[in-house]
């Protein structure tokens, strides 16, 4: 069944909010990051607002037009701070 | 070579090993390394916490030193980059860069920095002297800094 789930992992404050660094997630069709993000903000609003998060899907940025399937793996994080 | 590590790094060792992959041909070498600031405005800094993505991370900076060696003409590059607890002052990240020319050389490792800054997935949470702590907001200047780099030219391929 791993086809309908995917990966999801998060960092930093976004970790901090969902209180939890990863988990796996039921996904049973492809679906937008757009869409994706919005459930997830439903789900913990302290994420809000969705336009600020950063998506990465099978550890390569994308934007929020690009399409989850399942068995991905997803990352949720704020824009990034290294250096 | 790429290497993330929670272990402080000898930027002399780092030189000599960049000098030796790169060979007789290198006439030039520029590196960078950044230290742990003073963020805050107002009040010291005690330490910081560096966050990561495991494999990601790696393989955005290895990304960006390929694109550094498809625009300059560069012989090696190294870079490491540490997570964990840092203190103030420590080192946090080396870059190097070996050519056989200065110019590509200073060029590379600036765009390899001003790119990790904006691209490579790593957090960091600052802990103040006071013990308030907060994750650090992308600064909006390294975000035009690294797109500035996606429009300008670089210097032999004019």
């Amino acid at each position: 069944m791993s086809g309908a789930t995917i990966e999801v992992l998060y960092f930093a404050q976004v970790a901090e909010h969902m209180g939890t660094r990863r988990e796996t997630l039921a996904l049973a069709a492809p679906t937008t990051a757009a869409q994706w993000l919005a459930d997830l903000v439903a789900r913990c609003p302290a994420l809000a607002p969705a336009e600020r998060l950063k998506l990465a899907v099978n550890q390569e940025h994308v934007d929020h037009r690009a399409t989850i399937r399942p068995g991905d793996e997803v990352a949720v994080f704020e824009p990034v701070t290294g250096g | 070579m790429v290497v993330v590590q929670t272990a402080d790094f000898d930027p002399a060792a780092l030189y000599a090993a960049l000098q030796a992959r790169a060979g007789d041909a290198a006439g030039a070498t520029v590196s960078f390394i950044g230290t742990v600031r003073d963020y805050a405005p107002g009040e010291t800094t005690r330490s910081l916490f560096l966050d990561h993505y495991p494999g990601m991370c790696e393989r955005e900076i290895q990304a960006l030193c390929d694109t550094a060696a498809q625009r300059w003409r560069i012989l090696e590059a190294t870079v490491v980059h540490r997570v964990g607890e840092l203190a103030l002052g420590d080192r946090i990240v080396f870059v190097g860069v070996a050519s056989a020319h200065r110019g590509d050389a200073f060029r590379a490792c600036e765009y390899i920095i001003d790119a990790l800054k904006t691209r490579a997935p790593f957090w960091k949470r600052e802990t103040l002297t006071s013990g308030r702590a907060f994750w650090v907001r992308q600064d909006e200047a390294d975000a035009h800094k690294t797109a500035q780099w996606d429009t300008r030219t670089p210097h032999h391929e004019s």
